[in-house]
């Protein structure tokens, strides 16, 4: 009996192994298959659509052109958690894989050790792109130990933002990311804007000001700290100017005036229960109700949404507080189009993914980095910023 | 002399109720500070969240008692609520050749088998291995989160938030119970409290639930006087997963947007109400109604803080200090024993 229990655990294992390898081999496999056809077919050097716009790198008509390129390119993504990484990671994958390139991903899952030692890993490999979705942004070191280490090897940070200082010191060193307190600035501009269209109907107890709750993403993190001060400044410079009064905090012994996820996570979750608990105590019936609501992201605008909804809020026919997020995921898409939240900015997925593709290209093809890339995004020479758009559904 | 020992009776008695006290002394600054936290919106907020982080801290405390501990809990939650989010739905990303949401009782029974599929799988390898259960669940907490990611990258989510949740599942989970004072009371309180009573049943009046405290506080006693330990360990894990599933299913509705970072950490609070509520980590102590109370105090502790506006790095310190104490109040009860 004892035998027979052995023997079947062994067989498990192996087949469970076995069925784990196939599925992680499958996309390394496809890649190569795309490269290998695309040599055979192909005797055209020309690289894919450099000048046309972006998104056109994910046309299946590129694909064909596209020329195989020697060696591989190593990507770092600071967490495989992250929605909008996510979108990103599958823009990029289809992006590398249409420009014939050869791709690895890695998943650092929010620890900047875990990126390093992986970073090492790659250069062991000989990986001749690395592209870096950086996990600490807090100082310097991180990303000029990985620019030390990839020693010649051109270096793509994108999205978590590294200082111009640390770029600069490679010369084959680039960022592609956003002006990260562009997203505060348009969500306060935006926000100011809606308030004065619907001043009236948006001030429930009639009292002339707006008292509003802000949800914080996370400690420490710039771009959550941005988001934070422009978008509830940015809205009052417009409230001000048009001779309204500045928005007012629903809690005036919190000082800090916002509320953070306490995992840090700019999780969903941390929103539905702190909008619960200010609506056990600030309500339509006491005259202090919640005005408006402004979060860091779309995750906590919607868990914002939900805690209000739950309350019969936000539904159809009933009272809309208005909810402001960042990000433009799907799931805050749908809530603008069904009327429960208001408006985000969109971080645009594809146009990040497509010029990381571009820039890449360009490195293995011994162009210049920014080749093709629209010159009205480029700063200087060690950076590209991705425009942010408002999304209200229009 | 006399005089001595009755003081002495007095302040064993203080300090071993030392976590109510404080508490009792937080609740009546709390109320006096800010009233409206002992108004009827409050408490019932109050009671929600409680009923809301029930069900997990009631499995979990099944694996204290074995002198174990499950850091699995929170991810499986994560792959449970993903999955319930992903089947009843309005819009398919995760299946896009599906086009009507699967019956309720179905999904609830899916997420309720994954989930004791997963305990099976820790309780298993605790008993058999005899490894220790926080390794154990270690590496199923991570094996859990690679599914859940595998998951949302399915058909054409990519990795993306799951919601546009079916109006009938989010109102079955929370939907208005009966409302009083013009406060409605939502319907998964009603759940947790079913779970509650079916948990004491099976901790207090089955021999399974005799097992498990036998089997907590001396495995070997346990084994020699006839107690299969090996099923009893894996049934209190699987009982667990269940549990982590019902939550799962729950919080999917809940909060209506399920992906990658959902449960993330819930079994940090879990654990930590289980252990002021007096479920001891040395094994076969607990109770249900401790369990209730520590994630009741747990939630009146940080609502209130809330209420009083405290600076949030603040909090940290003091979740940190109460679960300190509490272990060491705890402990001390045990040692006085001894």
């Amino acid at each position: 009996m004892k035998k027979l229990n052995k023997k079947f655990l062994c067989t498990l294992l192996s087949v469970s192994m076995l069925a784990v390898l196939t599925a992680c081999g499958g996309k390394d496999d496809t890649a190569a298959t795309n490269a290998d056809t695309s040599t055979a077919t192909n005797t055209d050097t020309a690289a894919p659509a450099e000048s046309a716009a972006p998104a056109e790198t994910t046309a299946p008509a590129d694909t064909e052109t596209s020329a195989a390129r020697e060696g591989s390119v190593a990507v770092f993504y600071y967490t495989y958690g992250d929605t909008y990484i996510s979108s990103v990671r599958a823009a990029l994958d289809s992006a590398l894989d249409a420009a014939g390139i050869q791709y690895q991903d890695y998943d650092s899952n929010n620890s900047q050790t875990t990126q390093s030692e992986q970073v090492t890993t790659a250069i062991a490999q000989g990986a001749t792109v690395l592209v870096v979705n950086l996990v600490d942004t807090g100082s310097d070191d991180a990303a000029k130990n990985i620019i030390t280490q990839a020693n010649g090897v051109p270096v793509i940070f994108f999205n978590r933002s590294v200082s111009e200082e640390a770029v600069t010191s490679s010369d084959k060193c680039v960022f592609v990311g956003t002006d990260y307190e562009m997203a505060g600035h348009m969500q306060g501009e935006m926000i100011g804007n809606y308030l004065l269209e619907n001043y009236d109907t948006l001030d429930l107890n009639g009292d002339g000001t707006i008292s509003y709750v802000m949800f914080k993403g996370q400690e420490g993190n710039a771009e959550a700290d941005a988001r934070t001060k422009y978008g509830q400044e940015d809205a009052d410079t417009i409230l001000t100017g048009a001779g309204k009064p500045a928005l007012s905090f629903y809690d005036s012994a919190n000082s800090n005036k916002y509320l953070v996820d306490q995992a840090g996570a700019w999780s969903s979750a941390a929103a539905t229960e702190y909008m619960q608990t200010i609506m056990s105590q600030y309500s339509e019936a006491n005259n202090n109700m919640v005005e408006l609501v402004i979060a860091n992201n779309d995750e906590m605008a919607i868990g914002a949404v939900t805690a209000l909804q739950n309350a019969g809020y936000n539904k159809d026919g009933s009272t809309v507080i208005p909810v402001f997020g960042v990000d433009a995921t799907d799931a805050a898409k749908d809530a603008i189009a069904a009327g429960s939240m208001i408006g985000t900015i969109k971080q645009d997925a594809d146009g990040m993914a497509n010029t990381i593709a571009d820039i890449t290209a360009n490195f293995m093809d011994g162009k210049e980095a920014f080749d093709g890339v629209d010159s009205a995004n480029v700063v200087g020479t060690w950076r590209v910023n991705i425009p942010y758009a408002t999304y209200t559904g229009n | 002399m006399a005089e001595k020992d009755k003081l002495k009776k007095v302040g064993d008695i203080l300090l071993n109720n030392a976590m109510y006290i404080i508490i009792a002394i937080a609740v009546v600054y709390i109320a006096i500070m800010r009233p409206t936290f002992i108004k009827l919106p409050s408490i019932i907020n109050i009671l929600s969240l409680t009923a809301a982080k029930l069900p997990i801290a009631l499995g979990i405390g099944g694996c204290i008692v074995l002198t174990g501990t499950d850091i699995s809990a929170g991810r499986v939650v994560g792959l449970t609520a993903c999955i319930s989010a992903s089947l009843l739905t309005t819009v398919f990303k995760v299946f896009p050749n599906m086009t009507n949401a699967v019956p309720l009782p179905l999904v609830l029974l899916l997420v309720i088998g994954v989930g004791a599929l997963v305990g099976f799988v820790n309780g298993f390898s605790v008993a058999k291995f005899k490894l220790h259960p926080f390794i154990v669940t270690l590496s199923t907490q991570l094996i859990v989160y690679g599914i859940i990611l595998m998951y949302l990258m399915r058909g054409v989510n990519n990795g993306q938030t799951l919601s546009g949740l079916d109006d009938s599942y989010r109102s079955f989970v929370t939907g208005t119970l009966f409302t009083i004072g013009g406060v409605a009371v939502p319907k998964y309180v009603l759940y947790s409290l079913i779970l509650t009573i079916i948990m004491w049943v099976i901790w207090n009046k089955t021999t399974f639930g005799k097992n498990m405290f036998a089997v907590g506080s001396n495995e070997e006693a346990a084994n020699v006087s006839g107690v299969n330990v090996m099923r009893t360990i894996i049934m209190v894990f699987m009982l667990a997963g269940m549990m982590y599933g019902i939550t799962g299913f729950l919080d999917g509705a809940r909060i209506a947007s399920a992906n990658a970072n959902t449960g993330l950490n819930y079994e940090c609070d879990a654990i930590a109400a289980c252990v002021i509520g007096g479920v001891s980590f040395v094994g076969g102590i607990g109770r249900i109604s401790g369990i209730v109370v520590g994630v009741l105090l747990l939630q009146i502790i940080f609502t209130g803080l809330n209420f009083l506006a405290v600076d949030a790095n603040m909090l940290y310190i003091i979740k940190g200090l109460i679960i300190l104490i509490a272990c060491a109040i705890d402990m001390r009860k045990y040692l006085v024993r001894k």
